[in-house]
């Protein structure tokens, strides 16, 4: 009872309302315009958060990402140009769809299956993370040592285009988190005698500039494109449409919580899975492709319950589940909060107050949906000639702010040349960052397992949980292999297809 | 260039990788044998060689290293038709390009000598110029949101900025 009080304490304040519905909207707007990521906007927004309470400033990072998860699909539909990757699915049916004038009808479908699948998401990540945070409990550090070695190769396999890229980029971001003074020693590493450099490299500055500068560098280097201008025409969605599609949504959503769950799988797996899933059970699997209401349905379902799922192994073991979850745990870590296992032990109301938190972002997701579907074409027909020079003003401020540094301002830089030329070599830049926030939790797991054995390795096999781990990363890694050998063995065999 | 040299050129399958491969190459050598020797300090006595600050950053020199070379191989024998077309596009005038590139330095230069008003104005007004945006009225943007932003830093968000010209 004490407890709940604290929670609703935390919780029943207007700045975290304030927060959901702001976030909420920030996500669906940068959503629906094409060029601007939510992963974008969750950097942008995080200088904001530093004078926050932590659970508005938890919040308005989740309602954005929430947000622009369903704000992709909105030019998927009208204008076949998708604003997340995760989106690129919702196309197939949507774009048709809206060339056969049933534009509104796409976009309520895709709203109400964004919503439903994000509140079933978010229902898992209530019953789930609490209890693998009791169990994580049972951690020490060989245990997380090995979660990590999971966490790492499970996103590095799973990284788009190559394997070998993505691995390149992961050991550049580890080796990236390691610069600074050395924790246990305190010998600098590889800091050059500046100063600025001691306490690490800023999470923000790299944070902006990998994912926020890119974009901006490549629209004033490409050739300037026509703005295409949208509408959103015709009915919405009946309420038999909703009901036929539900079974999809229900699947889809339940696709989207289990990849959500693992680390690194992401939200367009899920989408692709929920579709080809609901193809293959519908009646009007022949309709699929073509401008299929059901087929919107289950790729928004899955892309949407993967939102609160990644939340899973965030909270309840401090491992992202995705880059804008990386994001959100460099927001914990500003606010002095560390996710995992003791949060739940020391912060069980902040986590309860952020769950409740999460369950209304649903609801405004609703609202502001709606909005969205009616006010589109004033949002998406503001130019970027207009939008870019006002967002490289939010990120200059942004990684100002950090440490009042102009050395943080050349850092973000530096960092979006580098992010400019990972997007022109194909070298993703998500491992990159993932590396970036794990590598120093694998040397300190590491450290403090050598330690804790007195230098015998034997520490790292010590029980049934380390040899769980250890069982799953190899498992990963050859089920990456498999992966990579197979699609080599179907790009050949579609080459002999195309020379015979 | 000599027949010869097209096609040794025409053996590699994928350029871009090739290249990205010899430059990580390049960069892991110089990570592994002097940055990572010389510019990370070692405590004279250590019990054992994993705890020292030099472990893993010599592990990730090395493995980057290796899998540089991989991805040489990678760029001398598969072509992957469908990434390039990605990594391509259609390049713009250089004049935006260098007007993009005076405006970052203008934001790094003067940022803390000028403000962050002022610089702000200055840039999105380049930057504007640099497209260009040719509606009078929209340059008033470039005034109101810098001035607009900076004072929702400061006075609502409680984040510092350097407000005016020192």
């Amino acid at each position: 009872m004490e407890n709940l009080n604290e929670v609703l304490q935390l919780f029943l304040s207007i700045d975290n309302f304030i927060a959901i519905a702001l976030g909420v909207v920030i996500g669906v707007t940068v959503g629906s315009i094409p060029g601007l990521t939510a992963t974008m906007a969750v950097a942008l927004a995080l200088p904001f958060t530093f004078s926050m309470q932590p659970v508005a400033a938890i919040l308005l990072l989740v309602g954005i990402y929430k947000g622009g998860m369903y704000g992709g699909s909105i030019t998927a539909i009208l204008i076949r140009t998708p604003g997340s990757p995760a989106s690129a699915c919702t196309l197939l049916d949507g774009y048709p769809m809206a060339q056969q004038g049933h534009a509104k009808k796409a976009l309520k479908t895709a709203l109400f299956s964004s919503v439903i699948a994000d509140f079933i998401s978010n229902i898992a990540l209530i019953f789930f993370a609490a209890y693998l945070a009791k169990i994580a409990l049972n951690f020490g550090a060989p245990e997380f040592f090995w979660l990590i070695c999971f966490s790492l190769t499970i996103i590095i396999s799973l990284a788009s285009g190559s394997m070998v890229k993505g691995l390149l980029a992961a050991l550049m971001g580890i080796l990236l988190s390691l610069v600074g003074l050395d924790s246990v020693f305190g010998s600098q590493r590889l800091t050059f005698g500046n100063y600025n450099l001691m306490d690490s490299i800023s999470f923000i500055p790299l944070l902006i500039g990998l994912f926020a500068i890119p974009e901006i560098i490549e629209f004033y280097r490409k050739k300037v494109v026509p703005h295409i201008k949208a509408k959103a025409s015709g009915a919405g969605m009946t309420l038999a449409e909703l009901k036929r599609c539900m079974k999809s949504i229900v699947r889809g959503s339940l696709i989207g919580v289990i990849i959500g769950a693992i680390p690194g799988t992401g939200a367009t797996a899920a989408a692709f899975i929920s579709y080809s899933d609901a193809r293959r059970r519908s009646p009007n699997r022949d309709n699929f492709g073509k401008g299929e209401v059901e087929g919107v349905a289950a790729a928004e379902a899955g892309n949407n319950g993967v939102a609160g799922a990644t939340l899973i192994p965030l909270l309840s073991l401090g491992i992202p589940g995705d880059v804008i979850t990386a994001i959100i745990l460099g927001a914990f870590m500003v606010h002095g909060l560390t996710p995992g296992p003791i949060m739940f032990q020391e912060n069980l109301s902040l986590i309860y107050a952020l769950f409740l938190g999460i369950m209304l972002s649903s609801l405004i997701l609703l609202v502001v949906g709606n909005a969205a579907i009616k006010y589109f074409s004033l949002i998406a027909d503001i130019p970027k000639s207009i939008l870019f020079p006002i967002v490289l003003m939010f990120c200059i401020y942004g990684a100002y702010a950090v440490n009042n540094a102009t050395f943080d301002i050349w850092l973000m830089l530096a960092f979006g040349v580098v992010g400019y030329l990972f997007n022109r070599t194909g070298i993703p830049a998500a491992p990159f960052l993932i590396g970036f926030i794990l590598g120093p939790m694998f040397e300190d797991n590491l450290r403090r397992s050598l330690l804790i054995g007195n230098g015998d390795l034997s520490i790292f096999v010590r029980g049934p949980i380390t040899w769980f781990f250890i069982a799953i990363t190899f498992g990963s890694i050859a089920f990456a292999l498999y992966r990579f050998f197979q699609a080599r063995k179907q790009a050949s065999n579609a080459r002999q297809l195309n020379n015979g | 260039m000599s027949s010869s040299d097209y096609r040794a050129v025409n053996r590699i399958k994928d350029i871009l990788d090739f290249t990205t491969g010899i430059i990580l190459l390049v960069v892991s050598l110089v990570l592994a044998l002097y940055l990572v020797p010389n510019h990370i300090g070692e405590p004279p006595i250590m019990q054992n060689p994993m705890m020292s600050p030099r472990w893993l950053p010599n592990i990730v020199s090395w493995l980057m290293l290796a899998f540089s070379v991989l991805l040489i191989l990678q760029g001398l024998l598969v072509a992957d038709k469908n990434e390039s077309d990605e990594r391509k596009f259609i390049k713009g005038s250089l004049r935006r390009f260098v007007i993009m590139v005076i405006a970052f330095l203008v934001y790094v230069l003067f940022f803390e000598t000028l403000g962050a008003i002022l610089t702000g104005i200055l840039a999105t007004v380049l930057l504007f110029l640099a497209h260009p945006v040719r509606t009078w009225w929209v340059y008033g943007f470039a005034v109101a949101f810098p001035v607009g932003v900076t004072l929702l830093f400061v006075n609502v968000m409680n984040v510092p900025l350097p407000l005016m010209p020192y």
